[in-house]
């Protein structure tokens, strides 16, 4: 998504939302990602707007962390998958999630339980590699993970945002 | 709290912008991620690409035989590979044939191949590459120095249409119609100046012509067709060359002061 990304062209305004709609878009930070209470996100989200990109969202998709801020706060638990070693230079390319990248030895996604499984269709996931520390994409879910672990076939996640794409390479946005 | 809301210095590449961790994916992992995390974190280093330093090492004098010269022991082992597939009763010399032929290895080992055949293959290069022998390397070059031949005449064809030398000024100035009645004028390589800005340029352009006119690309376009009064106008206003000036007449190039 992020792929040709240049703020200096593809930003045309940016405002300040009201403060009902950030506390709405907190609560929906929270909700996808259980561990981040409304409490640390007010920690974390400068009151009058910074400049750095912290979270974007694409249309009604959901609302994802930047990789930069996930480096920055490892204390942070979001949602997260870990694929194997193979897939990551094709999603340092860009590349989406194949299933079998996340099901091979060495990938990891939350458990599935019978009613429910780990992460449903349309999850934001942060993306982790194998034997790697820092987190190389973010993106969401095409199936859930239910479905991936039993198809194990094409794409397992739609990948919005990956190291060295447009987004990762803005510091400021104005 | 504080504890996870406490944001930490995150190390990142200075060659690649990548986390270190991430630098072996990148196109110049070899030539620029390693020396500067050798230079700046050598413990990070080792860290991560401590057990792989050996495999890099080869790879480097395999793919680059230029750089060999700085690294004599991967030469060496390179020469030795060779031996050992040919006359391996001759492996005790090569000392004195690495003396012999220091700095000019590439043509040892063009004369070896020559004399003996095929150079036996780097296994981590074979891995890395599939079968990446020293000939295939050879057309490579000459492929892409065939292509940059073949951008270089573009190049020279595209100076022609549009100039993009930024060295030596040249002007080029167009009458493209609009309707059948109206016609604008671009003017091409006014960032060519020195010491112009295309807006101001452009802004005394809509002064003198009445019409309005805008910067697009580093083009200047002014509304009406004033092919000519421009030529004279940049020549006398800005200080350009008369030569350097060129009008576009129906395709052709022809120099405003000629």
């Amino acid at each position: 998504m992020f792929k040709r990304f240049d703020p200096t062209n593809d930003v045309s305004t940016s405002t300040q939302v009201k403060a009902s709609v950030q506390r709405g878009i907190k609560s929906e930070i929270s909700h996808s990602h259980p561990s981040l209470t409304e409490e640390i996100l007010d920690d974390l989200i400068p009151k009058k707007g910074g400049d750095e990109p912290i979270f974007f969202q694409h249309r009604d998709g959901p609302i994802l962390p930047t990789l930069k801020f996930v480096h920055k706060y490892p204390g942070l638990e979001f949602t997260s998958v870990r694929v194997d070693k193979g897939a990551i230079p094709f999603l340092l390319g860009g590349a989406n999630v194949m299933c079998p990248g996340l099901t091979n030895e060495g990938g990891e996604m939350p458990a599935d339980s019978d009613e429910k499984p780990g992460l449903e269709k349309g999850d934001g996931v942060v993306i982790y590699a194998e034997g790697k520390e820092f987190p190389l994409a973010v993106g969401f879910m095409t199936m859930s993970s239910k479905d991936v672990r039993s198809k194990n076939k094409g794409t397992g996640i739609e990948v919005c945002h990956y190291l060295g794409d447009g987004l990762w390479s803005t510091d400021e946005i104005h | 709290m504080t504890s996870i809301t406490a944001p930490r210095n995150v190390l990142y590449c200075h060659a690649c912008g990548m986390p270190p961790e991430y630098c072996e994916y990148g196109p110049d992992f070899e030539t620029h991620c390693v020396p500067w995390l050798k230079s700046k974190h050598p413990d990070l280093f080792t860290k991560l690409h401590g057990d792989k330093q050996v495999m890099s090492k080869k790879s480097d004098s395999a793919a680059a035989s230029p750089l060999a010269p700085t690294e004599p022991w991967s030469t060496r082992e390179r020469l030795a590979a060779f031996y050992t597939k040919y006359m391996p009763e001759k492996l005790d010399g090569i000392d004195a044939i690495l003396d012999k032929y220091a700095g000019k290895e590439d043509k040892l080992f063009t004369a070896l191949v020559k004399k003996y055949g095929p150079e036996p293959e780097d296994p981590y290069c074979v891995a890395k590459y599939g079968a990446a022998s020293d000939d295939e390397d050879e057309e490579e070059e000459t492929t892409e120095q065939m292509s940059n031949l073949e951008i270089d005449k573009k190049k020279r064809r595209g100076a022609a249409a549009k100039s993009t030398s930024k060295v030596d000024t040249r002007i080029i100035i167009q009458k493209i119609s609009r309707n059948r009645k109206k016609a604008v004028t671009h003017v091409v390589g006014m960032d060519t100046v020195p010491n112009l800005n295309l807006k101001d340029a452009a802004k005394a352009f809509s002064k003198r012509f009445a019409g309005s006119s805008s910067v697009k690309d580093k083009e200047i376009i002014i509304q009406g067709d004033h092919l000519e009064e421009v030529a004279e106008m940049i020549v006398k206003k800005f200080g350009v060359k008369e030569d350097a000036v060129f009008l576009d007449l129906d395709g052709e190039f022809v120099p405003f002061g000629g």
